[in-house]
């Protein structure tokens, strides 16, 4: 069983030189389990530790065909926010970053939340217009959020060029206090160290090469190490959600597009807030280690490929320096790329299918790591009660049938 | 205390040429051709930089441009590689991230704590009391370590330097300029190919610049080769950054005058790499201590620069550049005591601080030196060759990684020490058959057989990684050996899990000095074996770049009218509007709009999506893209249509008119021109391949000007050469082809957007100024006056015209646009039809409606929420402003259709928190429902 983590453990060990115990086990793969998570990443170890900890549903085997959160839960730029368009997005993802703000002490497990504040710019009448909009929502619901004007944005952001000969003029910003960065890997980490603490067994480079269907309902999964039989499987893959979901007859309406990202050497930090430039298709971030973060907008093509491309860079390097031209010196240190599994709505599958115990967890787009905490919770829920949890009842798989597509995409177009 | 030593066989610095520069604060001396290093290292400098982490002093280590322990602030330049960059005079150098000063750095009290500090420390606590951790984070941030950009730093360039960007289309690229890449490219250029030749560092030749006089004269000869060689064109300071699908292949080439960088981007036949061979460091204790140096890194010093690296030595050498090491250290009057871990010699620790005082040997012996060498082996630069899909195998004998090359593609070849090992002649010749059959493979066509380069020999050499202390492995980084061992105790027995949670290779060295060390020691740690560890993937770019030189000098491209210039003097206010730039106002958007009401005036509408349409198939195109009909539209006629996607979202409006009997002019809105255009075409050429419809934007090939207001008619009259425009022969909705003010070839359509009578003339660019000045001098006794988009948006909104994008969203299907009139379901088929069709009952989502805002003048922003009468939202205001016309308010909004019936009362959200009432109206239009107006 591992210990608690503390200062004065720190203290402990460094006095005593005693080494830590393993943050999770590798355990046998067991013939069989109640439940079985496909995917090792974010979402799928949320569930497994909801799972065990909300339900006391703790004879749960996570899967992942290589190392956990190697998949995009590694890959994504770490934003958080909850500044959504709809009613619904706004209260998920709050309940999200509720999760990701009590997270270190629920889990024993220092995520390095850090509250930067979310600044999305508009440098058109246009979208200053959406952000007053997604502003109106946010303050009706209770989030944080309110149109600054460019001083403002340049009292935020001093490097930002808010002058009106711009190429694209800084005329505005939703800003958003509450949101901001996290350590992505430390919240996997978190996860699988406080589901393993609680009995669930994480089998890493265990890839599921079929799952095994029987009168409409799961009886099993074949793995690279052997069958396994359970009556319960959740797909919680992004980047393969829809070759996963075929192995059960679930046809998924996704499209799979690499989404691509960058970091810098690190600099002394300047840049405390996140900023998001919808128009020049940028986001930027600064970790408290000093390297700046980007992402953008998905490769314009469907594709399976996590090689990023040098037009990437060149177009991001050109857009970066639009918005802080101080930067030109600072070098690009590394790109990479993630897959996205898009729907036609931007919003996630989730719930339950026509297969029975054929569970989903997928279809994250490109905001998929900030809701890793609350789909994680209302999933377990799903899986532990059979019942379709409220918050995530609009994101059921039959809506793409009954034509009742969810209202977010016109936010989740504007960036992240 | 001066270390320059006499002059050198081989040395390039230029004596007669010094240099002064400061580094921090301080004047130092130099030679034109040092670096900033090797400058300061002859001034006796040993320390550089502070560690990441606990801020231990650093020195030299590889003395390249791959050492850690020389980052250095040059002038506004972070993190600039100072063992690379060549100083120049006056130059303004300093170390980054220490205070109050490199020799007395305070942060280095965390060395103190260094046991209570593993890896990952930091997951493991701060955690409570939770409100505390903003503070702690203030800390942390503190120790983020690297160089100053920012308003205190601004980046300007010099007023004669810029980044630009090159395209090269060479035969064949050679990356490398070591003995290896300097014959492939002499080879491939005398077999007839066009070569550039890529070298990293300031001068070709590789190891070959600082060994002994045999390498020198082969050196010599080979530079002389490539020299009077035509075809090749030689860049050094120049690296390749990356290899990309297609051998496109990005090069950065600095170094050159009054360009700051260069972004070449080359599209090679055939790459061949040449990277060589990267010294690896030894991990024991002390491994970090300034003067602990690689054997490359004293050659460097020694034989490029003249510079003394310290006095007393020990070299600890398992290979032969080691025993030259030694030899030239003795050569430069140093005392040296040689260890030959060939025979099992070993150091254990090196003792010291600021500088090496002792070292500490295998055999227990303690020797008392300044400086310590270690020649333990070789990592060979797979990076590029990864990139091009290569998986490189770890080689027990080599003890190393080397590249599988089955994996190549064909256009990818590889020579030099990264194959294997050999005397220059062997490395030599393996280059120039593999110049030779790049060259084979990048002609067109090829005439002899394939011949592969005979193998080079690999060589037994000691797997030298650990020793039996514990050591630095991530000089950057900060991360141990032992950090590693906790990790994989930890759970992290993936490397790739290892280095995320440890942070080694992530530091700006990117793994190209550390990242074996890390495989090796995690194998040791797992108790596998290396090979079955497993090395990582590279990702480009194999350098830090900048991001001047990756955005170049490309810049957005704005778009502006032909009549720009009119508005730029005549004060327009500008509205950015995608890629456009538009007059918003000339100063007085209601007057604008009050002429237009009363009078006349005239908008520059350029920006207004264009395309030509013609063929025979037309009316079916248009059947199919617009939810309208159009197969009845006569020659001479315009009809308004309405796009959605396969959704049944609307995506664009316009109108479009029958020019004659298959020619259309299609109008879009301004920021769907190019979409829709790739709308068409995507159903043209993968649904409808076999319509015969030509479409081509025109959207800049016009001028459009709209002409509106009652006296717009008059006006028109006196510029109209050949169209009647009297209101029988031009009525409503009609548009004719004809001679405007002198200029053949105007379209001209009766429309009204804004509510009055109105007239959109297309004019040939060209003669769009021409045509605006003449409206204006002709219709002086008129009032006409020229309006901008805020005018017309007032004028529109009074009409209670749609604007797609403002008064819908990405969700608003036809019926929520109100448009309920033009969606024909009857129609055989049109893109939306089965979703309009299937989930367009009256009762689903919003719709939009007119408000009539009680007060009457209080304009809500737009964006402002609706409440019902539980308080929950229920739609929005999506435009907004006070009529001049009715002098109150006059809203759109989206409303869910349960509320959207006349006379329904909603609460308005206003921005400030604070709430009105508002009532939905009869029609959209608050200004001449009846449109007596527009038919006028």
């Amino acid at each position: 069983m591992a210990e608690a983590y503390s200062a004065l453990a720190l203290l402990r060990h460094g006095v005593t030189g005693r080494s830590w115990t393993p943050m999770w086990r590798e355990r046998p793969l067991e013939r069989g389990y109640p439940v079985v998570i496909i995917g090792g990443g974010v979402h799928g170890l949320a569930t497994a530790y909801y799972l065990a900890a909300n339900h006391g549903v703790t004879n749960v085997a996570v899967l992942d065909k290589g190392y956990l959160g190697g998949g995009g839960s590694g890959r994504n730029t770490a934003i958080l926010r909850s500044n959504y368009l709809t009613v619904e997005g706004v209260r998920f993802y709050d309940r999200s970053l509720e999760l990701y703000r009590g997270m270190a002490s629920a889990l024993n497990f220092n995520v390095m939340f850090s509250r930067r504040g979310h600044l999305t710019l508009a440098h058109s009448d246009t979208s200053l217009r959406t952000m007053r909009w997604r502003a109106e929502v946010n303050k009706a619901s209770g989030v944080d959020s309110e149109v600054i004007g460019p001083d403002e944005v340049k009292r935020l952001v001093p490097e930002m060029d808010t002058s009106a000969t711009a190429r694209y003029p800084v005329l505005g910003a939703l800003h958003h206090p509450p949101g901001g960065i996290v350590r992505h890997d430390a919240v996997v980490w978190g996860y699988a160290r406080a589901a393993d603490r609680l009995g669930v067994h994480l089998h890493q480079h265990t890839e599921v090469t079929g799952i095994e269907v029987s009168g409409g309902r799961v009886t099993g999964v074949r793995t690279n190490r052997g069958p396994i039989a359970t009556p319960v499987v959740l797909n919680a893959t992004a980047g393969w959600a829809s070759t996963v979901s075929d192995m059960a007859g679930v046809p998924l309406p996704v499209q799979t597009f690499p989404l691509q990202a960058a970091v810098t050497e690190p600099v002394k930090p300047f840049l405390r807030t996140v900023v998001v430039s919808g128009t020049l298709h940028v986001y930027v971030s600064q970790t408290a280690r000093g390297e700046l973060v980007f992402g953008a907008s998905v490769d314009p093509f469907a594709s399976y490929s996590t090689r990023g491309s040098l037009e990437f860079t060149e177009g991001l390097a050109g857009h970066v320096l639009q918005l802080m031209p101080s930067l030109a010196k600072l070098r690009l240190l590394r790109q990479w790329a993630g897959l996205c599994d898009m729907t036609p709505d931007f919003a996630p599958v989730m719930g339950a299918t026509d297969v029975a115990g054929f569970f989903l967890d997928v279809g994250w787009g490109t905001y998929g790591f900030k809701a890793g905490p609350v789909a994680g919770e209302a999933m377990a829920e799903c899986i532990a009660t059979g019942q379709t949890p409220e918050i995530i009842s609009a994101f059921g798989l039959d809506r793409f049938a009954q034509g009742r597509l969810v209202g977010e995409k016109g936010a989740a177009a504007v960036g992240h | 205390m001066s270390m320059r030593l006499g002059p050198r066989v081989g040395e390039v610095i230029d004596r007669d040429e010094p240099l002064s520069f400061t580094w921090n604060g301080r004047t130092y001396p130099g030679y034109a051709g040092d670096t900033i290093a090797s400058a300061l290292a002859a001034c006796g400098v040993r320390v550089f930089s502070r560690s990441f982490k606990y801020h231990r002093p650093r020195g030299l280590l590889t003395a390249s441009h791959l050492d850690p322990g020389c980052m250095v602030q040059v002038d506004d330049e972070p993190n600039v590689r100072g063992a690379h960059r060549r100083v120049r005079p006056g130059m303004d150098v300093r170390s980054q991230d220490t205070w109050p000063t490199l020799s007395f750095d305070v942060k280095a009290a965390n060395e103190l704590a260094r046991r209570m500090l593993p890896a990952g420390f930091y997951y493991k606590t701060f955690m409570s009391p939770g409100w505390l951790w903003p503070a702690y984070e203030r800390v942390l941030e503190r120790f983020a370590h690297g160089g100053v950009v920012g308003p205190g730093k601004v980046s300007a360039l010099d007023g004669n330097e810029r980044y630009d960007k090159r395209h090269a289309h060479p035969d064949v690229l050679v990356a490398g300029g070591g003995p290896a890449g300097m014959a492939a490219a002499v080879t491939a250029a005398r077999s007839g190919c066009s070569v550039m030749l890529v070298e990293e560092e300031l001068e070709l030749g590789g190891h070959l610049r600082w060994g002994d006089d045999v390498d020198l004269t082969a050196l010599s000869e080979l530079r002389g080769r490539v020299a009077a060689t035509p075809g090749i064109e030689v860049l050094t300071d120049a690296v390749v950054l990356g290899r990309y699908d297609g051998n496109e292949i990005s090069v950065l080439q600095r170094g050159l005058p009054h360009v700051a960088e260069r972004l070449v981007k080359a599209r090679a036949r055939t790459l061949v790499a040449a990277p060589g061979l990267i010294e690896r460091p030894y991990v024991f204790a002390g491994n970090d201590v300034p003067g602990v140096m690689l054997s490359t890194a004293v050659r460097r010093l020694v034989n490029l620069h003249a510079v003394k690296p310290g006095d007393r030595a020990v070299v600890l050498t398992a290979n032969a550049d080691g025993d030259a090491t030694a030899l030239d250290l003795e050569r430069a009057g140093v005392e040296v005591t040689r260890v030959d871990a060939r025979r099992g010699g070993d150091v254990t620790r090196a003792l010291g601080r600021g500088r090496v005082r002792a070292v500490e040997l295998g055999d227990g012996r303690r020797v008392e030196c300044d400086l310590l060498v270690t020649a333990t082996g070789w990592t060979s630069a797979v990076s590029l060759l990864t990139m091009a899909g290569d998986q490189p195998r770890y080689d027990d004998t080599a003890a190393r990684f080397r590249p599988d090359a089955s994996r190549l593609p064909s256009d990818v070849m590889a020579t030099g020490g990264v194959v294997g090992d050999g005397s220059c002649a062997q490395l030599v010749a393996h280059g120039e058959a593999t110049g030779r059959e790049a060259a084979r493979r990048s002609a067109q066509s090829s005439v002899t057989a394939s011949a592969a380069p005979p193998p080079l020999p690999v060589e037994p050499h000691p797997a030298l990684f650990r020793g039996r202390t514990h050591g630095m492995v991530d000089f950057s980084e900060d991360v141990s050996s032992k950090d590693l061992f906790t990790a994989v105790e930890e759970g992290f027995r993936c490397p790739e899990l290892a280095k995320r949670y440890t942070t080694a290779t992530m530091g700006p060295a990117q793994g190209k000095l550390e990242s074996v060390n890390v495989v090796a020691i995690i194998a040791e740690a797992t108790g596998a074996a290396i090979a079955e560890t497993g090395t990582t993937t590279w990702r480009p770019p194999y350098a830090p770049v900048s991001l001047g030189a990756l955005a170049g000098r490309l810049r957005e491209p704005t778009r502006l009218s032909p009549l720009a210039s009119w508005h730029h003097s005549h004060g327009a206010a500008p509205l950015v509007a995608g890629a456009w730039i538009r007059p918003d106002h000339y100063g007085d958007p209601v007057a604008e709009a009050a002429s237009v009401r009363d009078g006349v005036g005239i908008i520059d509408v350029t920006p207004i999506g264009k395309i030509d349409l013609r063929g025979p198939d037309v009316s079916r195109l248009l059947n199919l893209v617009y939810v309208n009909k159009w197969s009845k539209l006569e020659v001479g006629r315009v009809r308004y249509g309405v796009m959605c996607g396969e959704d049944g979202v609307v995506i664009d409006d316009g109108v479009t008119g029958r020019l004659a009997e298959d020619r259309y002019l299609m109008s879009t809105t301004s920021s769907g021109a190019v979409t829709v255009w790739e709308w068409l075409e995507s159903w043209l050429q993968t649904e409808r391949p076999q319509w015969r419809v030509h479409a081509t934007p025109v959207t800049t090939s016009y001028a459009s000007i709209n002409v509106a207001g009652p006296r717009s008619r008059d006006l028109l009259a006196r510029v109209v050469d050949d169209v009647d425009v009297a209101p029988e022969a031009f009525p409503y909705m009609h548009v004719r082809t004809g001679r405007l003010a002198g200029v053949p070839g105007c379209v001209v359509w009766r429309i009204g957007f804004t509510g009055e009578l109105s007239f959109e003339l297309h004019v040939p660019a060209g003669y769009g100024l021409h045509v605006w000045e003449r409206l204006l001098e002709a219709g002086r006794d008129l009032g006409v006056r020229p309006f901008g988009v805020e005018a017309q948006r007032i004028l529109r909104l009074e009409k209670g015209h749609l604007i797609v994008g403002q008064d819908t969203d990405a969700t608003t299907k036809a019926y929520g646009a109100a448009l309920d009139g033009l969606v024909k379901l009857d129609k055989d088929d049109f893109v939306g039809r089965p979703e309009l069709s299937w989930g367009g009952q009256p009762g689903d989502g919003q719709r939009l409606v007119g408000l009539r805002m009680s007060p009457d003048s209080l304009v809500p922003a737009e964006g402002s929420q609706l409440l019902d009468h539980r308080g929950l939202i229920c739609g929005r205001v999506t435009s907004s402003r006070l009529s001049p016309a009715l002098g109150r308010a006059v809203c759109l909004a989206q409303v869910e259709a349960a509320l959207a019936e006349p006379g329904r009362q909603v609460t308005v959200r206003l921005v400030d928190g604070g709430t009105a009432r508002a009532a939905v109206t009869e029609q959209l239009a608050q200004v001449d429902p009846e449109g007596v107006r527009l038919r006028a």
